[in-house]
């Protein structure tokens, strides 16, 4: 049996999950969390005979830059795993620190994924009864990616708490008896989804997970009632999250580019002095995504358990530029393509015989543009920016490193106030120290 | 003949016309699940402004003689389905009769006939305008295909044979007659493309391609909008199709071309922007419940937020009043709104829009992409717990907090809202367009006159000196 093949099979594990007021009993049965598992599965098909970047903890900046190629161009259970891995592999709680290795060890040795679980709703996951053995938790945990199918969550608390009972964080296996899982997911509902060319490959399910009378053994437990370090494990994956969003951001940003110029030429008005202005305002948006990254990478440094991170002032930087501007770059995009990114045939009417050949010939532009090629892009357009996906790319994204204002925040407090005060003085002649 | 009621017109649309969505003929609109929505809605504005005298007809043909026709019309097509927008077609037409009457007194009387006979038999048009165009940059003389604009392939004695597409055509299987009309300016020697007629859904040769907005879950509750106000757009084929001189409206006249695609696009935004300030108050409204729901209505950075968005929807709603004020009134006493207010208008609230909607979803946060369905919600074995899980500040339940967010991603992270983002700063002529006809009605001598005196090239009026210059 094949690494995907065990895989498949390890998701019929009982676990209890709910899609649209409905159990599934079984996830690779149902057709929308199928195209997850799908999704899924092909990382295990590349990494089967191949190490995982998932389970490295990078040591160097070329490390770092090596592992983040890898991540982009696989699964989101991938990046979800290496939050993880990272997150326990650098934790240094002294009573929890070499609990949390062996848990990275098991995983790596299972090849297991896993996901973070940090958002708190209304009822925060706290510790409810203590066993000899363990603990028994309650809660419930927002956004939780992939929840559905992976093999286990690291739920950690949101950020600092006051309250020790809120101070807990372990992992927990999604089939174990109390977690139940309410999935969302971006698959598209069409019978025939060709016309939704990335969300039919790439849509991994969203969860809201509750956590009811949860039994902890304590070999799973990586904090407990430390109010002072509870923040730090939520800390570790934001930092993480934070750098896959700003990487994956120009990768983005470069497809954008991409999409509109390609659109442009097959629309023949590439060189229209209007649409050169804007493709122009993307390529220069594009560039900053990608100096953003680039300089954060440069940046680069060993932190906390030797795992090297990107420059945080740099990152939280391209994040908030790329967020604050990245609407209006869909908008230029929408605005070079036309209206046929929303009206575009779908590949099913181009199938029929009755109006096929009618369709090809009036989505073509001109001798060397297909029809068809065509009304591809459209449709990659529209569903990387204007349906169900893109909705979902745009708002998670978005709210990556916090909401807008945060972002900025956090270029400000990791600036090096200090030398851009003292380059302002010397420019204003002041030699004094006074502030 | 009578006003339809909305079962009338359920049946009316099963005509025989060739009608496709996701590659399949559809026989009947009102029994398919992705169009059975947009001809409900329809269906409820025929109920809702339903009579049975037999002089009574929907006020979106009524032709404004005055502000009050035109704000009273507009009010009307504000509880209306977007049918009543696309028949804004007629007001086009109605717009340019005296113009047409110059080159052929038939022309307006055709124009005033068809009018008639819509409002008459109360059926619903389409505005089909945009031509699949083919290599942007080349005249439609210019193109491989000559049948990438819409053009007249052969006349008979009592009528023309046309061939082409049009894209775009919003409600296009809802509607009973596609007014066709050139996408734009017409040269000599392209006086085959220069043509304007209404060609009946169910025309032979005609085929109707349809993609939709509406939900395709079993469950549409979580779409609490597009599962009611969704909207197909259609690709409409001409493949030889006939029409008949009476539904003529423009025959080869190329200096006319451009008169019917301005007028169009006046009615086309203008339907848009009447109810702009609505729209964007609803926005404010919003931010201000999502900031109640997650506990945060009186810090000063959403303060600063409200704030802004207030400004926006200030803004909107005084573009479309100017627009009203400065109408104007053609030859035949009809009252149009002012283009240059029409486009200014437009253009600053989809600039702007986007940017609007950014804030709103940093209000909601993640949730907005992650909320559980009321199907969720209903299920006996997670529903109860979900209630708590769920729950918002300020006394904020689950169920409404769920509402808040099902209703904001519906409309602007979902199907719906991808197609209001791509096709509002796009109907009626892109963001471009606007700013070509905003400069074109804007009186630029006007402002250039005062920056003359202003800065002393030319003496100013008496009493009119140099205070004020940068009010």
């Amino acid at each position: 049996m094949s690494a995907a093949e065990r895989y498949v099979s390890s998701l019929r594990d009982g676990r209890q999950v709910w899609l649209d007021g409905r159990r599934v009993r079984d996830v690779t049965e149902q057709v929308l969390l199928r195209k997850s598992v799908d999704w899924v599965v092909s990382g295990y098909e590349r990494y089967d005979a191949a190490p995982n970047p998932a389970f490295v903890v990078p040591a160097s900046p070329v490390e770092l830059r090596s592992q983040l190629e890898q991540l982009l161009s696989g699964d989101r259970s991938l990046t979800s795993t290496a939050a993880c891995v990272t997150a326990l592999a650098t934790h240094d709680d002294s009573a929890f620190a070499e609990r949390a290795r062996a848990l990275v060890d098991e995983a790596k040795a299972d090849d297991l994924r896993m996901t973070p679980a940090s958002v708190d709703t209304a009822k925060p996951v706290r510790v409810v009864a203590r066993r000899p053995d363990g603990i028994v938790v309650s809660g419930g945990k927002y956004h939780v990616l992939g929840a559905a199918v992976v093999h286990r969550l690291l739920v950690v608390p949101n950020g600092p708490v006051d309250e020790p009972e809120q101070a807990v964080a372990f992992t927990v296996p999604v089939n174990a008896p109390g977690v139940r899982i309410v999935v969302s997911t971006t698959a598209p509902r069409a019978v025939d989804d060709r016309h939704y060319p990335v969300s039919r490959r790439q849509s991994i399910s969203e969860a809201l997970v509750m956590l009811d009378d949860v039994f902890i053994p304590d070999e799973h437990v990586v904090l407990d009632g430390d109010t002072a370090g509870s923040g730090e494990l939520a800390s570790t994956l934001e930092e993480v999250e934070l750098a896959v969003a700003v990487a994956a951001q120009a990768d983005r940003s470069e497809l954008v580019l991409g999409l509109a110029q390609s659109i442009a030429e097959m629309n023949g008005t590439g060189g229209v002095a209007h649409i050169q202005e804007k493709l122009a305002a993307i390529a220069v948006y594009a560039k900053m995504c990608r100096a953003g990254w680039e300089a954060a990478l440069a940046g680069a440094r060993a932190g906390k358990g030797g795992a090297v991170r990107p420059d945080e002032a740099y990152l939280f930087a391209a994040k908030s530029y790329g967020t604050r501007s990245y609407s209006e770059m869909t908008y230029y995009l929408h605005d070079i393509a036309g209206g046929a990114v929303i009206t575009a045939p779908t590949i099913a009417d181009l199938d029929n015989p009755d109006i096929g050949e009618f369709c090809r010939k009036y989505m073509r532009t001109m001798e060397n543009v297909s029809g068809e090629d065509r009304i591809r892009i459209f449709h990659a357009i529209r569903d990387l920016t204007a349906d169900t996906f893109g909705g979902w790319d745009k708002v998670t994204n978005q709210a990556i490193g916090g909401n807008m204002q945060r972002q900025r925040m956090g270029a400000l407090h990791h600036s090096d106030l200090g030398a851009a005060k003292d380059r302002a003085r010397r420019e204003a002649g002041i030699s004094s120290n006074s502030s | 003949m009578a006003m339809m009621t909305g079962d009338q017109y359920r049946k009316s649309l099963v005509d025989g016309r060739r009608s496709y969505i996701d590659g399949e003929l559809v026989e009947d609109a009102s029994a398919h699940p992705l169009l059975r929505g947009a001809v409900d809605m329809v269906a409820g504005t025929y109920d809702r402004f339903y009579s049975e005298d037999p002089d009574a007809f929907h006020p979106m043909y009524l032709i404004p003689r005055s502000r009050e026709d035109l704000e009273f019309r507009m009010e009307a097509m504000g509880r209306s389905d977007m049918t009543a927008g696309t028949t804004s077609s007629c007001m086009a037409l109605v717009e340019v009769a005296p113009e047409l009457a110059r080159l052929k007194p038939e022309y307006r009387e055709r124009v005033y006939e068809f009018i008639d006979y819509c409002r008459a038999n109360d059926i619903r048009c389409s505005e089909a305008i945009t031509d699949a165009k083919g290599d942007r940059v080349k005249r439609p003389s210019r193109q491989f295909d000559p049948d990438v604009y819409v053009h007249v392939v052969d006349r008979q004695r009592d009528g023309i044979v046309i061939s082409g597409a049009k894209l775009h055509i919003s409600a296009a299987p809802l509607c009973h007659e596609q007014v066709v009309l050139p996408t734009k300016a017409m040269k000599p020697g392209e006086e085959e493309y220069a043509v304007a007629c209404s060609v009946p859904s169910n025309a032979e040769g005609l085929h109707i391609v349809n993609t939709t907005n509406a939900p395709r879950t079993e469950d549409q509750r979580h779409f609490p909008l597009s599962s009611r106000r969704n909207c197909p757009e259609g690709l409409l084929i001409f493949d030889n199709v006939f029409v008949p001189s009476e539904r003529v409206f423009l025959d080869g006249e190329t200096s006319h071309a451009a008169l019917l695609a301005h007028a169009l696009g006046l009615w086309e935004r203008s339907s848009g922007i009447a109810h702009v300030g609505d729209a964007a108050d609803r926005l404010v409204g919003l931010a201000n419940l999502l900031a109640e729901a997650n506990g945060g209505s009186e810090r000063k950075d959403i303060r600063d937020l409200l704030a802004e968005m207030a400004i926006f929807a200030t803004m909107c709603r005084a573009g479309w009043e100017a627009a009203v004020k400065n109408a104007k009134t053609n030859a035949d006493g009809t009252v149009s709104p002012a283009s240059l207010y029409v486009s200014a208008t437009k253009y600053y609230n989809h600039e702007l829009h986007q940017r609007m909607v950014d804030i709103l979803h940093d209000l909601a946060g993640p949730l907005l992409v992650t909320c559980p369905t009321v199907g969720d919600y209903e299920n006996d074995e997670v529903g109860a717990d979900l209630g708590e899980h769920l729950a918002g500040a300020s006394g904020w339940t689950a169920l409404d907090r769920m509402k808040l967010l099902h209703y904001l991603r519906d409309t602007t992270a979902d199907t719906y809202g991808g197609w209001t983002q791509v096709a509002g700063p796009l109907s009626g002529g892109g963001q471009f367009a606007q700013r070509l006809v905003a400069l074109r009605n804007y009186d630029l001598a006007g402002a250039t006159r005062k920056a003359r005196q202003t800065v002393g090239l030319d003496p100013s009026p008496a009493g009119d000196e140099q205070h004020g210059a940068f009010a």
